[in-house]
């Protein structure tokens, strides 16, 4: 432990700084939508919290998020008492700023301490590694960015995260790992996607004997779907008394949206979007069928359906089959070795597979593969030659989130900040593999984060200088299939990685 | 760029486990007691690089995350924003881009003075007029004459705040990288140490405050002098010349670091022995430099009045006599070729150096607004006050100007620098707050000398620095910027380890000395009482008839605190020079010649 510097809090410390001074930076319409929560939970009773539409932005967290918002609202009357009327839309007092931005800074502490247990909870030949992983979650770009530039809570919701996965380290805390992630996913349903791999973990290493899976330990099982049960209940039981669950679940399940958000998330229906877009111009000297309707709609980049000119359309039900059964194949290996670190791999693939394949997937959600996946990328060199180009895309593609000036250079340095000083770190931190490396691979990352530097400099300010507003869609376009090409890289190089390790 | 590792199949290095469970630390650890932890925050972020990692691996990382912070706290508002009549610092700079980019170069320092007229020497007016054509191209009403007046469009904001950063990224970023890496070369401290300081010079909350936040380009005048004193610690007399009129081009308020510059200059010429070449070279190559710099201003007056261009166009042709030795304009042949660059001298030194403004204008910690407390000096002719300020101020300056005429060594130039600005600072005319970036600058850079990051010189240096932020707080606190005062400040103090956020670097180890607790004492003190006086005027008004009260005190204290700063690097000068030999002074001196 001598020379674990800078420690945990240091870091903190100086992110903290850095992250006060971002106060007067650009704010997303997520500000606005916490806002509102603050106003609706502080000033309505709970039945309404969920039919409350003053304001578009609609309660659509589950209720432990909404129970939190009611938390930070005790404390927000004290900031500013105006921010907590639900008629005051779009109120921004500096109060407001100061307050909102702060509670973001006060919570992220969750992710602090979890970042502590997860480097004293690791092995001792492990301790430097597991901290530089450590330092590379707290000071991470994608944190930075979403949270306290476009506004959202995700440092304390992965705070929780990782507390439950560095839980589920040890037997003896098994169980609370499992209720706290049964918590988190009451907190915020996009964690249901990594929730497989948890289903099968609790119950290969909780439920089921350690020897012979027909060994079941039914005190186990009986503890831990009270307790689930219990959470749950703690959760949803106040509106399904009220019989407001339908209405809860259609806030929550919003099915109307379309295949790709606004800003296409790197994911496979980026590339496939993008390879439709290519075949306007091909499919005429092929003799395929063309949908006139289609052409303008994907490159207006509005949130809404996406329909594709040549390829044929995706339904959500297609999506929800990939995603499984990309899920399903690295669970079948966690069913059959149930230790930490294959566990934390299949939480990683899960979040691949829904990222991936999902239905409307936010390019946000490459947190859910980044984190789980920052926490065992230094195991060894072939885990972190897999991890590279996530690093580099995963971070890339959340540049459209910032749009304005002013937070360029700070997107922009601090991402490449970043990349440098843990790309530097890992690769003399991580050990070598003892198996032969996959030669493809390596050279794959070195040309993939290559390629990076010209692409940003096009997108952020050639293209403006050359075409001006013309054409907007295809720096967009070129990004997001870029950190597709580079996300899809990394996962096909990680599913290597873990079924031969 | 990608390690410089010959094979990527092997760990480059291994979890180190030596028997004893501590690192073996690097050698010649130079202003460190404990070579197992990390005296302070910052020695712990550079930790990781403190054995075979490259400078070209710590370098840029550095720099980008002092641009960060830079560009965040930049984000904050600037002096004068949307606050008519007249503005701050801001709008002053942005007129400038404008007058220099619309009007001929003869009307520059004419142009409605009442307005922010330009009051900076020449390079200064170069340096607008190239960002004024480039944020020209950008944006054109950005610099429209007379319709720009108090523009505050966001995008000119951006263009305005990159303007200050890349100029301190072409000069004093690159002037404090070579200095840092001299001075550790010459003194024999390790390239750690040397980045630990450089981090430390380039996070001083002073700079970043009044430049990036408040807004100013004292940075490009500070990187000049700073490449002057690299210069001559590179031995290159003649450059340190070139890069010091550079300086004083840019910003008059150089002029507080020439008496030292001059003496120093003066003595190498001189001691050991006389030296004439170098005497003539020195010379030669200032006057040219001179030269250079006032070149354009009047081959543009003269090609003004080729083209029968009016300097002043608002007196119709007829002659005004000059603003400086008006007595003598009868001397003068108004006709003559030669006149416009008589004028265009006569009023670049006349807006320069106004000396028909008082003592003092503002509330600013020196001498004299210090003393104005106590006795009310508007009641003295102003005649008695300047002789009394000029004579205060040369009596000041001149012990550290003989130290360093008499043993003119390199390594002995930031602590006259420092002494000698202190000196003009606390004593001389016309003082503006911000002006404490000049004794604070060379005073910071001492942490790349030698025992530059042990505890005493740290706890000084810190000190200073802590203080002077301290005092410009109600000029920052007017425009809104508690909280980025509170930040960059506060994180300079905890990576430095220093109070309010920990007391650590007070513990003596060794057996006490008197002066280290005489130290801890007079800083505990001065730290209780700026402690003390933010929760004061936070929370409570002054009375009634006393509106200053706060600033006031600020004012009174940081003289003080001023004047003991000075003291230190006096005191430190002397003892170094070995010119009056203390009980023990240092044996190993650096063979630097």
């Amino acid at each position: 432990m001598a020379d674990l510097y800078p420690s945990i809090a240091q870091c903190a410390v100086v992110a903290t700084a850095f992250k006060v001074l971002l106060f007067p930076a650009y704010k997303s319409t997520d500000f606005e939508v916490h806002r509102n929560w603050l106003a609706i939970t502080h000033s309505l009773p709970v039945q309404e919290w969920y039919y409350e539409k003053t304001s578009e932005w609609t309660l659509d967290y589950p209720p432990f998020f909404a129970y939190f918002e009611w938390i930070l609202s005790c404390f927000a009357k004290f900031a500013d008492p105006r921010m907590l009327r639900v008629y005051e839309l779009e109120f921004d007092s500096w109060q407001t700023i100061y307050f909102q931005r702060a509670s973001v800074i006060a919570t992220e502490l969750v992710l602090v301490y979890a970042l502590y247990l997860f480097v004293q909870t690791a092995p001792p030949a492990f301790k430097r590694p597991s901290h530089a992983a450590a330092l590379s979650i707290l000071l991470s770009p994608g944190l930075l960015i979403i949270d306290h530039i476009h506004f959202q809570y995700n440092g304390f919701l992965y705070g929780v995260l990782i507390l439950s996965l560095v839980l589920a380290r040890k037997k003896s805390t098994t169980l609370a790992s499992g209720l706290l992630f049964a918590a988190l996913l009451c907190l915020k349903h996009i964690y249901l996607y990594l929730a497989p791999a948890y289903f099968v973990f609790l119950l290969r290493s909780y439920c089921l004997g350690s020897k012979s899976i027909f060994h079941i330990k039914f005190l186990n099982t009986l503890k831990l779907g009270t307790g689930v049960i219990a959470v749950f209940a703690a959760a949803f039981g106040p509106f399904a008394l009220w019989g407001q669950i339908p209405q809860l679940l259609s806030r929550l399940f919003p099915f109307s949206r379309g295949l790709c958000h606004a800003y296409w998330a790197p994911n496979v229906w980026a590339m496939y979007s993008f390879t439709d877009r290519v075949m306007i111009y091909v499919a005429p000297r092929l003799g395929l069928q063309v949908n006139q309707e289609a052409i303008n709609s994907v490159t207006r980049g509005l949130v809404g359906d996406t329909s594709f000119a040549v390829l044929p359309e995706i339904t959500a039900s297609t999506t929800f089959a990939l995603t499984l059964f990309f899920q399903i194949i690295p669970l079948i290996k966690l069913f059959f070795d149930p230790t930490w670190d294959t566990f934390i791999g299949s939480v990683t693939l899960c979040g691949y597979a829904s990222f991936l394949f999902g239905w409307h997937v936010h390019e946000k959600a490459i947190l859910l593969v980044i984190i789980p996946f920052s926490l065992i990328a230094l195991k060894d060199r072939r885990y972190l030659g897999a991890f590279r180009p996530l690093a580099v895309a995963g971070h890339v593609s959340l540049f459209p989130l910032l749009f304005t000036a002013a937070e360029f250079p700070i997107k922009t340095v601090y991402t490449i900040f970043w990349l440098v000083l843990f790309l530097l770190a890992f690769d003399r931190l991580a050990p070598a593999s003892n198996k032969s490396r996959v030669f493809l691979l390596d050279r794959f990352s070195l040309w993939y984060i290559a390629v990076s530097i010209p692409l940003i400099v096009y997108c952020s300010l050639l293209h403006g200088i050359i075409w001006g507003k013309r054409l907007e869609f295809l720096p967009l376009m070129f990004m997001s299939s870029y950190s597709a090409v580079g996300v899809v890289g990394s996962w096909i190089g990680f599913l290597v990685v873990f079924f031969t390790s | 760029m990608a390690g410089p590792s010959p094979s990527p199949h092997k760990p480059r290095r291994k979890v180190k486990k030596s028997s004893n469970g501590s690192e073996v630390s690097s050698p010649s650890a130079s202003g460190r007691q404990s070579s197992s932890h990390p005296a302070y925050p910052l020695a712990a972020f550079l930790w990781p690089a403190r054995s075979s990692v490259s400078q070209w691996e710590i370098l840029p990382l550095i720099l980008m995350a002092v641009g960060l912070f830079r560009w965040a706290a930049g984000l904050w508002g600037y002096s004068g924003f949307q606050n008519p009549p007249m503005h701050g610092d801001y709008e002053a700079q942005r007129h400038w881009m404008e007058i220099t980019t619309q009007l001929p170069v003869s009307q520059w320092y004419f142009h409605d003075l009442e307005w922010w007229g330009l009051d900076y020497p020449p390079l200064t007016a170069y340096h607008s007029w190239f960002l004024g054509k480039v944020g020209g191209l950008v944006d054109s009403s950005w610099f429209a004459l007379h319709t720009s007046r108090g523009l505050d469009d966001p995008t000119l904001k951006i263009f305005m705040r990159a303007t200050v950063i890349v100029s301190e990224y072409l000069i004093y970023i690159p002037a404090a990288v070579i200095f840092v890496r001299r001075l550790t070369r010459l003194q024999g401290i390790n390239s750690w140490n040397a980045s630990i300081a450089l981090t430390a010079i380039l996070m001083q909350p002073g700079t970043i405050l009044i430049d990036h936040v408040h807004f100013q380009y004292n940075t490009v005048m500070l990187g000049l002098v700073l490449a002057s004193m690299s210069s001559v610690l590179a031995g290159r007399y003649m450059w340190s010349c070139v890069f010091f009129v550079l300086a004083l081009g840019f910003k008059q308020m150089a002029l507080y670091y020439a008496p030292a510059v001059f003496a120093y200059l003066l003595g190498v010429c001189i001691f050991p022995r006389i030296n004439l070449p170098r005497f003539l070279g020195i010379a030669v190559v200032t006057l040219a430099s001179f030269a250079v710099l006032l070149l354009p201003l009047f081959l543009g007056a003269l090609y003004d009045a080729y083209r029968g261009i009016e300097a002043r166009p608002e007196t119709f042709g007829r002659h005004a006599p000059l603003p400086i030795f008006t007595e003598y304009s009868y001397l003068v042949n108004y006709q003559a070729w030669y006149f416009p660059i008589i004028q265009q001298l006569a009023q670049m030194v006349h807006r320069v150096f106004p000396f028909a403004r008082g003592l003092f204008e503002d509330k600013v910690a020196n001498f004299w607004c210090a003393l104005n407390v106590v006795i009310k000096l508007r009641q003295y002719p102003s005649e008695l006050l300047q002789q009394a300020s000029l004579l205060a101020t040369l009596a000041v300056i001149s012990p550290a100007c003989l130290v360093i005429f008499l043993k003119p060594r390199k390594e002995l130039l930031p602590l006259a620098l420092s002494t000698t600005a202190w000196g003009f600072f606390l004593f001389s005319f016309q003082v503006h707050e911000k002006s404490v970036l000049l004794p604070l600058m060379p005073m910071t850079v001492l942490l790349a000398s030698n025992h530059g990051l042990s505890k005493s010189v740290r706890a000084w240096i810190g000190f200073a620095n802590l203080l002077g932020v301290w005092t410009i707080f109600p000029l920052l606190q007017r425009v809104d910027l508690r909280i980025p005062y509170y930040v960059l400040s506060l994180l300079w103090a905890y990576l430095l380890g220093l109070p309010p956020t920990s007391f650590a670097i007070y513990k003596q180890d060794g057996h006490p000395t008197w002066s280290g607790f005489a130290t801890t004492s007079l800083h505990t003190m001065f730290y209780a009482m700026m402690v003390g006086w933010h929760f004061g005027e936070a929370f409570i008004d002054p009375p009634q008839g006393k509106p200053d009260l706060w600033v006031v005190i600020n004012v009174g204290v940081g003289a003080v605190g001023f004047g003991i700063c000075y003291l230190w690097c006096l005191w430190n000068l002397v003892a170094e020079s070995g010119i009056v030999n203390f009980s023990k002074s240092e044996k190993k001196k650096a063979k630097s010649q």
